[in-house]
């Protein structure tokens, strides 16, 4: 029973963290019909500049990891504008070759500033671990579960009650009825790759404290993240926040109970089984 | 007029430069496959920078044969593709004598293959796929133990070192991993200990949480594993925090300076089986350390105590060869027999080292010491 729950407190901490970077994949699907291939990339950039700045500037813990969102944000927005502007009315093919051959050399320029190094980012927590009912965690654990769970709910809010969030849903769902009642097309895309590239960033910076961050770790990252949105339907938000939940889960549970080698699979599985049965996704475009 | 002057000083001088090339010893050329990029590039960056210090420190007293020795460095990228092009780069345009490489397992067996075709001897210092010196290549050496000679060799002496008798393994899902599952065990339970859990993650994996809970829910003495740096470092930092606190024994890179950086307090009490230690006590060892702080400022791996081995075995053999011919170097390579760093190594007829010792790190206060040590028997 300790045991299964200690699977479950795992499986909830990652997936908080696969729902948080999902969310900005699938927000820059639906409202700019981009498959970003290069959402892993922020959120190994995240987690660099994070490590960079508390180990080498020698900033506060708190403060480096909401400086290197934003340092990740303003790289998002150049790469908007200089790139993905351009391409606002390309077919899906030609945009995700680009973002495929972004995410080969964001890996490369990290490659090559940072070394191959795996780099943790020194953080004030204690490390020692504390116990509830025999399930064992620590402080960092629940922070950066805290800190992820909390993102969830600030996303949630931006896209429903806000007048930019109610401006993205309009592009979402027509953009030229939008452009013809006044919004601005390409303000919204902007916000919108800027919003998904912060909270991939700030998932890596939380997380870099304990899963080791490197230049190699975005494309995993990416393949969950597709596997998550494809899980929860392309472009919904609550598909993704419960995909993202669902899929840390499942992969704990499945590496615990099943023989070595299939964690991996679990996720795969489930999306063709999703694709056969119910090819809209678990949660239908909102 | 003019120009017919300028053609003769032109010509003039390419002589004299020929002449005086001609005139200078033709250096013994040697040729590196490492990874320069790629999975395991700053480990690779390490036996390469070695590798150089020692031939530096060789050509200041004279070289080999009254001639120097030139590196010629390719990068492999644990790329079997790469490693091949590279090799055969090596030995075609820069007529190689010898070479060293290549890293990965895979990609050594790769050029294993060029190492043949060409007859020019091949020696790796890194590679540990137990199958790679039983394809029976006359050109391929192997200066290193293979996981079942590691295991055969130190499965007995765990229970009693780590005072642990239930052992739990956590292990890569690879080749590697898997061997050590294989051999480990049996000698083990012949010295009274059990086997608990046999638990195996993916190369791709940073995130252990749930491999370590299964293994916790064993209730172990002791955690056996094999990983890389980063893996390690994930593994034993998630193992911590999820409340284990029993002794961790390592095969890989489990002791190394980048290692202990990396882990921080956590590696305290860390145990480490490894091939090379940078605190072994011998003079050949203390001159090697010093010199590598020296030029490298940190201390050697179990990477750069592989690049010492292969670089001085290979001299050793075109010394004891007298001529750069590779197929003589072959066979002084055969009859080798080096006293280096880790004591004593000869060749098997299979061209596997045997001999050396290997060593029980432990780490206390951030620094590996050796606790117990082995020999590698004869196979």
């Amino acid at each position: 029973m300790v045991i299964l729950g200690q699977h479950l407190f795992n499986g909830l901490l990652i997936g908080c963290a696969y729902a948080l970077i999902a969310i900005g994949l699938t927000m820059i699907f639906g409202v700019m019909n981009i498959a970003n291939f290069a959402h892993g990339e922020f959120y190994m950039l995240g987690g660099f500049v994070a490590y960079y700045l508390v180990s080498l500037v020698g900033f506060n813990y708190f403060l480096a990891l909401p400086t290197a969102v934003v340092l990740v944000v303003v790289l998002a927005i150049i790469l908007q504008h200089s790139i993905f502007r351009r391409l606002r009315d390309a077919p899906l093919m030609t945009t995700t070759l680009v973002t495929i051959g972004l995410s080969i050399f964001l890996e490369h320029s990290a490659l090559m500033l940072w070394g191959p190094q795996p780099q943790s980012i020194p953080n004030p927590f204690p490390t020692k671990p504390l116990s509830f009912f025999g399930i064992y965690t620590t402080p960092l654990y629940i922070f950066s579960m805290a800190v992820t769970a909390a993102l969830i709910v600030v996303g949630h809010l931006l896209i429903r009650r806000t007048r930019m969030g109610k401006a993205m849903r309009a592009t979402f769902q027509n953009k030229e009825a939008s452009a013809l009642v006044g919004i601005r097309i390409d303000r919204i895309y902007m916000y919108t790759f800027a919003f998904g590239a912060a909270l991939a960033a700030a998932a890596g910076a939380v997380l870099g404290g304990f899963i080791p961050v490197e230049p190699t770790a975005g494309g995993i990252i990416t393949l969950k993240a597709f596997i998550v949105v494809i899980l929860g339907g392309l472009g919904s938000f609550v598909g993704a926040i419960v995909g993202g939940i669902l899929l840390g889960i499942a992969e704990a549970l499945g590496a615990g109970y099943m023989p070595a080698g299939w964690k991996d699979a679990i996720g795969f599985f489930a999306v063709i089984l999703v694709l056969l049965l119910r090819p809209e996704g678990l949660f239908k475009r909102a | 007029m003019r120009a017919q002057t300028l053609f003769r000083i032109v010509v003039a001088h390419f002589a004299i430069s020929w002449f005086a090339l001609a005139g200078a010893q033709e250096p013994v050329r040697i040729g590196v496959v490492q990874p320069l990029t790629g999975p395991v590039a700053y480990d690779g960056n390490i036996y390469v920078n070695t590798v150089k210090m020692i031939v530096d420190g060789m050509n200041a007293k004279g070289g080999v044969l009254g001639r120097p020795i030139q590196l010629v460095i390719e990068d492999g990228a644990c790329n079997p593709a790469q490693s091949v092009n590279a090799a055969e780069k090596l030995v075609v345009r820069d007529k190689v004598v010898a070479l060293l490489g290549a890293f990965c397992s895979t990609s050594t067996a790769a050029t294993m293959e060029v190492a043949k075709k060409y007859k020019v001897p091949l020696i790796t210092g890194i590679s540990t796929a137990a199958q790679l010196t039983e394809q029976g290549n006359p050109y391929f050496f192997r200066a290193v133990a293979t996981t079942p000679m590691l295991g055969d060799a130190f499965g007995g002496a765990l229970p009693t070192a780590v005072k642990a008798k239930r052992f739990a393994f956590l292990v890569l899902n690879d080749d590697w991993g898997r061997s050590m599952v294989a051999s480990y065990p049996k000698a083990i339970q012949k010295a009274g200990g059990e086997i608990v859990a046999t638990e195996y993650f993916l190369q791709s994996e940073l995130q252990f949480l749930s491999h370590i809970t299964k293994i916790k829910a064993s209730n172990p003495d002791a955690i056996i594993l094999a990983a890389n740096t980063q893996q390690a470092v994930g593994l034993t930092k998630q193992i911590r925090e999820l409340g284990i606190t029993v002794p961790l024994i390592g095969e890989g890179s489990w002791t190394s300076d980048s290692y202990l950086k990396l882990a921080g307090p956590t590696s305290e009490g860390v145990y480490g089986l490894v091939e090379y230690l940078y605190t072994i006590k011998s003079p050949i060892n203390d001159a090697f350390v010093k010199d590598f702080r020296a030029k490298l400022n940190e201390n050697p791996s179990k990477f750069a105590g592989a690049a010492h081995n292969a670089i001085n075995i290979v001299v050793d053999a075109i010394k004891r060869a007298g001529t750069t011919d590779p197929e003589k170097i072959r066979e002084a390579l055969k009859t080798t027999d080096y006293n280096g760093i880790v004591g004593n190594i000869k060749f098997d007829d299979k061209n596997q080292a045997y001999g050396q010792t290997v060593y029980l790190g432990l780490v206390k206060n951030g620094v590996p010491e050796v606790v117990t040590t082995a020999q590698i028997a004869k196979p």
